[in-house]
């Protein structure tokens, strides 16, 4: 499985793409928009799990965004938020959404549904 | 005072308390967001940490530095937390008096802390010009209400890794407060109702420099008559 994790934490996603490669998944990870639009053109991704709230770019923005360069990319939304609002959004997306902090469990999980969806 | 503007009063010190209210969930928004984020940061490299150290007993080798490194990337988050908790704790004091003296570099200070933690004022830099305490007596909760505000605003104005600068400029009867950078030619549909209404509770007045590319604040030396007046006194 190949995987792009976007957020604009630094720290955040690098170790959890570090934990990802430990567990076989290819990761790659962006902390700008353009950087994980630039990824995707050159890389072709199973899933792309996504900060909701970015600087630049939201990430339901920029769901679409990747959407146009690879329509079979799946996505999950990740949010420190978890406000009703947050919620709506993730449902109404139709797409996977997570809470932070989580279980990597919880992400492997998320993972296995978006790719077989 | 007559019924008409008791009424009238009536109605201004409701619409004070329901964006004061209104500000507060913004900022425990944000507060709460980026406690979220570190809590994530530590989170993964706690858990990363924990897998190195699994895989190191099947015979992978974990280099010292490493463990070093991941160990003082939550430290540092530690310290964030500490701070963003500071801050939050000093905002909320904003509201222990309506109206006190209050030093405007502190609120500037504070503000532009809190509107680093919204995404999309992330990507302006804002810079508070070295100098010195600039005191008046006003209500530091609203003041820092109208700054935020101001600050939003402005970000529509300035271009990614643009920087506003906020100065000072001590006058007679009053402070300035400018910030400065902005392309003040292209705002529009500011201030708003709300924004004015802000102004007007702190008798403050907004104003554009579109020569200078400055948007102003100016503060009295004394807050003059307003409903927050009556909120400090109740």
């Amino acid at each position: 499985m190949k995987v792009l994790i976007v957020d604009d934490e630094e720290k955040f996603v690098s170790a959890l793409a570090e934990r990802l490669v430990i567990r076989g998944i290819e990761a790659d990870w962006a902390t700008t928009y353009s950087e994980a639009l630039s990824k995707a053109e050159t890389k072709r991704y199973d899933v792309a799990v996504l900060d909701v709230k970015m600087p630049g770019m939201s990430g339901i923005e920029l769901r679409r965004r990747l959407e146009s360069v690879d329509p079979h990319l799946r996505f999950i939304l990740v949010t420190g938020h978890g406000s009703e609002e947050d919620y709506d959004i993730g449902r109404r997306e139709s797409c996977f959404y997570i809470l932070k902090p989580f279980k990597i469990e919880t992400l492997l999980e998320k993972l296995e549904q978006a790719v077989n969806r | 005072m007559c019924e008409l503007q008791g009424s009238r009063m009536e109605k201004e010190i409701g619409k004070i308390c329901a964006e004061g209210l209104s500000f507060f969930g913004i900022t425990n928004r944000l507060i709460s967001h980026e406690l979220k984020n570190v809590l994530a940061i530590i989170s993964e490299t706690l858990g990363l940490m924990e897998e190195l150290v699994e895989l190191s007993g099947q015979g992978i080798e974990l280099k010292p530095e490493k463990l070093r490194s991941l160990s003082a990337s939550i430290m540092e988050e530690v310290q964030r937390a500490n701070a963003i908790a500071g801050n939050m704790n000093t905002f909320a004091h904003g509201v222990d008096e309506f109206i006190r003296d209050v030093d405007i570099r502190r609120i500037v200070a504070l503000v532009i802390e809190l509107s680093q933690l919204e995404a999309s004022l992330k990507k302006i830099k804002l810079r508070l010009e070295p100098g010195e305490p600039c005191t008046v007596y006003t209500s530091p909760f609203f003041l820092a209400n109208l700054i935020f505000r101001v600050v939003k605003a402005s970000s529509r104005y300035v271009g990614p890794g643009d920087e506003t600068r906020v100065s000072f400029d001590s006058q007679n009867d009053g402070v300035r407060v400018v910030f400065s950078g902005i392309a003040s030619n292209s705002i529009e549909g500011f201030p708003t109702e709300t924004d004015s209404f802000l102004a007007k509770a702190l008798s403050a007045r907004i104003s554009i420099n579109v020569a200078a590319n400055e948007l102003n604040i100016t503060l009295p030396k004394k807050i003059g008559e307003s409903p927050i007046q009556i909120l400090h006194g109740r």
